[in-house]
Parts: structure tokens; C-alpha cells; sequence
């Protein structure tokens, strides 16, 4: 394997020493470039006192391709869908190498506050948010309470 | 000429034992050219510890002047009598220009042209121009030791087939001779890289310019040269890659967060910095991904990759940074690139892949300077009469002798298999007919192919619409 890039070893640093608050993303011991994320649910919203777990690699090209980050715990929103995959654009084609994993962390977390039902994954979600909204806040509350609290 | 060279030798030896040099010490003699006005070239061995003044001496006699009557160009100036051989920026056969002097001509001298006389010329132009000046046109304070520092210039050489160091020269636009001296000097790229920037005069008494009746008046043409290997010959050029530049301000890479020295410096408004190890990355996982950009005027490019508007790489020679392999398959991919932009068609035989520029109308496509296949423009199989067949159709198979799961025919035919997997897991972007594969989410479909960029519904092949986004999103 090669020597880790320089860039990874900085943002990890930082990311220890100045923790995003409400995010913690710790490098896994055997493979550095891959990371324990764990973000709160941000407060009013339906995710709030959830903690959810995810995981987050660096590919080989990293930083001129996205990280690729996807959800283990599972939760109910519009824009994940069941394997916890994430419908966010700077994931995909709004990549750019002057993005960190801090900021594709603070989106994703910025994405549990604010969902986008025209921009889904998750199909069925997405319609109930859109046609029942308060019934899909029930739904994302009760998943919170049931997979993200049992710790 | 060989006797010319001989002479000159002896010449030359007898003059530094005049002068007290030849000791016995080693000298790194340069062999340079000096080329007269009359068209006349003389090859003479140099000590970099000599003065102009030297080589005037040695100079003038062959012309059949006095050494005060020479002008000694290089580089766009002509060089002071003071300067040494060492302080020129020359490398080994390097072409120095001697011309006869105008000025002794003059009939009235007046006061100022006196004053001049004294110490006229200066160092070559290369020598004189500063990094700071030509990189950074900001009035912010930089350290007295970067603004003396002499300017960088980076080219890409096709002989050494890499990043060097390059060397700025000038010439006569009109006649391409190097006696040319320029009447300004050159203030940033703009004035390098564009014809009719910098006026200058052509000392070339054969040059065209001198039947115009505005003589004293031409352009520069700037050109450069590798820095790191002997010149073959005046023609042996490089091509500056501008953005390229020296780091003064020790700006970060975007990417990686190094401070390297050069940069790659993008061109949009922010001039994005990435070190020249991160734009190789950049641009090979592009050209991996083929995303590369077919552009109308600067060919196929990329842009900033923090997504600036208006921020395409002009000089498409920067990707010569590329390793030999990376460049040829971009090369490979502009080509089919323009083929495809320009309504012509890849071959689709396996391994073919020749690109044919056909008429609008025409169906039946030959390879012809390819493999030969013939084949139907629009559904890419072998040429038919008739409606193209929309899907594969193995059902002809029923009409065989033995019983065979046509599935497994259909898989089992040699090189076709890999068209039948081609055929059942992709359907064509509506627009370009790119075969695309969905491996999941929804069915709204964005075409990754450079340029296409189309939204499509997986299900209707069609434009992606609301009614698509309510009828069948997931399926």
C-alpha cells in the first residue's frame, strides 16, 4: 500500500483536534483510509438525540474523487435510501478537491435538517414526505427512536 | 568553413594566452554560433569569463569591422560591452547575432545619442525580466529576494519529452532572424504569447520589412527553448506551458495542501493553485473517466476543477504532463471525441474503433481505411435493409436443428458476448446513444458522457419529465 498522502494525514489531525461539533469521525486502526462517523441528529428535527453511524472511505484518487460515505444505521429520509446510500450532489458530480471530509460531513448533516423530497433515493419516503408530510416526521421519529437511540 | 573554424581556434588561443587565461586551468569553453547580417555563420569557442568586448574583438575582424562597428544581439537586446559570456543566459550552441552598428552612420549625432553611446545595450531579455514582475502584478509587499529573483519560464520539450526549465528568445516576426532587438520590454504573458505585441527593430538587412517604408518598425515574435539539453538548431523549440508559474506567494495546493514550487495555476478568476503532482492526478482520473471536454476553439480540455465558470485550460500542451500512455489514450479520446461532435460514428467492430466522418442521409457506413466492416449508421450492427431490429432477438434460434437455450447461445458466441452484455444491461442516452448502465437508484438518469450531460428516463428513454418523477421514479 502506498504512503498515506499528506493531505489525509492533515485533515485527519484536524479533524482530532478540532472536532466538528455534533460529528466525530475517527480512522479505522488497520486502514487509515477509512473512517467511524458518527453524527447527532441535529436539533428540531426529526433525527434530534439519534446518533447514526456511518462509514466513510477515502478511494485511491481522494481528493480528486468524493469520498464515498453511506449510512449504517438505518434512518428514514427521503434523500437515503435502505443501504443507507446518499442522495447528495457534492457525493457526485459537484465534487471538488478543495472539499474536506469535514465539509462533506457538516452537508450530510446539514441534509438530516433539511430533507430534499424532489431530489430522492428512497422512493417511498420521498412520496410520503411530499403527500403526508406529517406522517413521514411521525415515521422519521419513531426509526430515530427505534435504530439510533439504543446505544 | 572548417579552415574558418581552424583559424579561429588558434585564434582564439592565442588571444587568451594574450590575456593571461590559458594557465593550464580547465575551462568550460561554450561552442557558440554567431551569425553575421550578411547570412555568413562562425563557430567559435567562448570563455564564459569574457566580456562582450572580447567577443566584439574577436568578431570584427571576420566582418571586416572595427570591434567599436559590431553590434552583438541576443535574445531581443543587444548586449553591453561590460556584460560577461556567463551573466547571457547562452547555452552550448547557442546563436549569437553581429551586425554592423547604425549608429556610427549617423551624421549628426546629437547630445543624447553621445550619452548613449557611453553604455548602450543591456543584458538579454531572458536575464532581465523578473518573476515578480511577470507573475504577479499586485501591489503587495514581497521580500526584496523574490522581487530580484530572475524570471521562470516552463515549457514543455519535445526532445527531452518532459517539463524544463525554458529559455525566452526573439525574433523578427516577418523573417524569423534573431537580430532583433525589441524597443520594450514584455510585461506579462499577453505580450509573449500574442503576435503584434512588442515592437522592436530588425537588424536583418534581407528581411522584408526593410522594402515596407515603416522599416524601423516590426513586431517581435517570442518563442523558447529548452533549457536543459544542446540546441539542435534554431527550430529546436519548446511550448511555453503558461500555467505553469513560480509560487511566489506560497500559495497551498488546493488538493493536497502542500506548498510546492512551480504551481499549476488554473485560469478562472480565483486562479486556483494545485502542485503539479495533483493536476496529473486531476487530470488522469478525468481522463479515466472520460470527462474530459470537447471544446470548439481549444480543443479537449478541462476546466477548474472547483467548477469556476469560464475556466478552460486553453493550451491543451499542459497535458503533456501526462505520462506517455495517459497522453496517448487522450489523444485516442479527442479524436473520437471530435468524430462524435462532428456526426460521424466509431467503427463498432471490437478492436476497430476508427472514426468516419459520413454524409448526413447516409446509412450504410463502411470502415474503409479500418477493418473494412460495413455496418448500419444507426443501430451500429452490420449493415441490413430495413428498420433497424430494436432489440436482440434470439428467437431465430427456434428454427434450428438442435434445441439450444437460446439464452445460453446468445452468451456463448465468441467476441459477441461481450456486445450481448453490452446490449442487456445498457440502454443508450436518448440524445447521444452512449450505452449507459444503471447499477441502482433511481430511474432519473443524468448522461455521464462529457458535454451530454442529458436527463433521461430510464424506463421511457426518454427526457426525464415530472410524469416520469411521479409514475415510476423507483420503479
Amino acid at each position: 500500500m502506498a504512503a498515506l498522502p499528506r493531505r489525509i494525514i492533515k485533515e485527519t489531525q484536524r479533524l482530532m483536534q478540532e472536532p466538528v461539533p455534533g460529528i466525530s469521525a475517527i480512522p479505522d486502526e488497520s486502514n487509515a483510509r477509512y473512517f467511524h462517523v458518527i453524527v447527532t441528529g441535529p436539533e428540531d428535527s426529526p433525527f434530534e438525540g439519534g446518533l447514526f453511524k456511518l462509514e466513510l472511505f477515502l478511494p485511491e484518487d481522494y481528493p480528486m474523487s468524493a469520498p464515498k460515505v453511506r449510512f449504517i444505521t438505518k434512518i428514514y429520509h427521503p434523500n437515503i435510501d435502505r443501504l443507507g446510500r446518499i442522495c447528495l450532489d457534492i457525493l457526485k458530480d459537484k465534487w471538488s478537491p478543495a472539499l474536506q471530509i469535514r465539509t462533506v460531513l457538516l452537508s450530510i448533516q446539514a441534509l438530516l435538517s433539511a430533507p430534499n423530497p424532489d431530489d430522492p433515493l428512497a422512493n417511498d419516503v420521498a412520496e410520503l414526505w411530499k403527500v403526508n408530510e406529517s406522517e413521514a416526521i411521525r415515521n422519521a421519529k419513531e426509526w430515530t427512536r427505534r435504530y439510533a437511540m439504543d446505544t | 568553413m572548417n579552415f574558418v573554424v581552424i583559424a579561429f581556434k588558434s585564434l582564439v588561443h592565442n588571444l587568451l594566452r594574450m590575456f593571461g587565461f590559458g594557465k593550464g586551468v580547465m575551462r568550460n569553453d561554450l561552442d557558440i554560433y554567431i551569425k553575421t547580417n550578411t547570412g555568413n555563420t562562425l563557430s567559435i569557442s567562448l570563455d564564459p569569463a569574457w566580456d562582450i568586448k572580447n567577443v566584439k574583438q574577436v568578431v570584427a575582424p571576420q566582418l571586416g569591422l572595427a570591434p567599436e562597428e559590431v553590434k552583438i544581439i541576443f535574445a531581443g537586446k543587444e548586449l553591453k560591452d561590460t556584460i560577461t559570456i556567463s551573466e547571457c543566459d547562452l547555452g552550448q550552441k547557442s546563436v549569437l547575432h553581429a551586425v554592423k552598428s547604425k549608429r556610427k552612420l549617423q551624421v549628426v549625432p546629437s547630445e543624447q545619442s553621445v550619452i548613449e553611446e557611453e553604455d548602450v545595450g543591456s543584458k538579454p531579455l531572458s536575464e532581465t525580466l523578473q518573476d515578480s514582475k511577470f507573475y504577479d502584478q499586485r501591489d503587495e509587499k514581497l521580500s526584496k529576494d523574490i522581487i530580484q529573483r530572475k524570471v521562470h519560464f516552463y515549457v514543455f520539450c519535445p526532445t527531452c519529452k518532459s517539463l524544463r526549465n525554458g529559455k525566452l528568445r526573439v525574433r523578427c516576426e516577418i523573417c524569423k532572424s534573431g537580430a532583433f532587438t525589441v524597443y520594450e520590454d514584455p510585461q506579462n504573458w499577453d505580450d509573449v504569447l500574442n503576435s503584434k505585441q512588442i515592437p522592436g527593430y530588425c537588424e536583418n538587412d534581407l528581411c522584408q520589412s526593410k522594402d515596407s517604408y515603416n522599416s524601423e518598425f516590426n513586431f517581435a515574435e517570442f518563442f523558447f527553448k529548452c533549457s536543459d539539453h544542446i540546441s539542435l538548431g534554431e527550430d529546436d523549440t519548446a511550448v511555453p506551458l503558461y500555467l505553469i508559474k513560480t509560487n511566489l506567494r506560497e500559495v497551498p495546493c488546493l488538493a493536497c495542501g502542500d506548498i510546492c514550487d512551480p504551481v499549476f495555476v488554473f485560469p478562472c478568476k480565483d486562479g486556483h493553485v494545485a502542485c503539479l503532482e495533483c493536476f496529473r492526478q486531476y487530470c488522469s482520473v478525468r481522463l479515466a473517466e472520460r470527462q474530459f471536454w470537447q471544446h470548439p476553439e481549444h480543443g479537449y480540455t478541462l476546466s477548474c476543477p472547483t467548477g469556476c465558470p469560464d475556466s478552460f485550460i486553453q493550451e491543451v500542451h499542459h497535458f503533456r504532463l501526462l505520462t506517455e500512455t495517459q497522453y496517448a489514450q487522450y489523444q485516442k479520446f479527442a479524436t473520437e471525441e471530435f468524430v462524435l461532435r462532428s456526426g460521424g460514428v466509431l467503427c463498432p467492430q471490437p478492436g476497430c474503433g476508427m472514426g468516419i466522418l459520413i454524409d448526413e442521409g447516409c446509412k450504410k457506413v463502411a470502415c474503409v481505411n479500418g477493418c473494412g466492416y460495413v455496418f448500419c449508421r444507426d443501430c451500429l450492427q452490420g449493415y441490413h435493409i430495413g428498420e433497424c431490429e430494436s432489440n436482440v432477438d434470439t428467437s431465430n434460434a427456434a428454427g434450428c436443428v438442435y434445441s439450444v437455450d437460446p439464452s445460453k447461445a446468445a452468451s456463448a458466441r465468441w467476441d459477441e458476448a461481450s456486445k450481448v452484455a453490452i446490449r442487456v444491461l445498457t440502454k443508450p442516452c436518448p440524445k447521444c446513444r452512449t450505452p449507459t448502465e444503471r447499477d441502482g437508484g433511481c430511474m432519473h438518469m443524468v448522461c455521464t458522457r462529457a458535454g451530454c450531460d442529458f436527463h433521461w428516463c430510464w424506463v421511457c428513454q426518454t427526457p426525464w419529465t415530472r410524469e416520469c418523477m411521479g409514475n415510476h421514479w423507483f420503479g
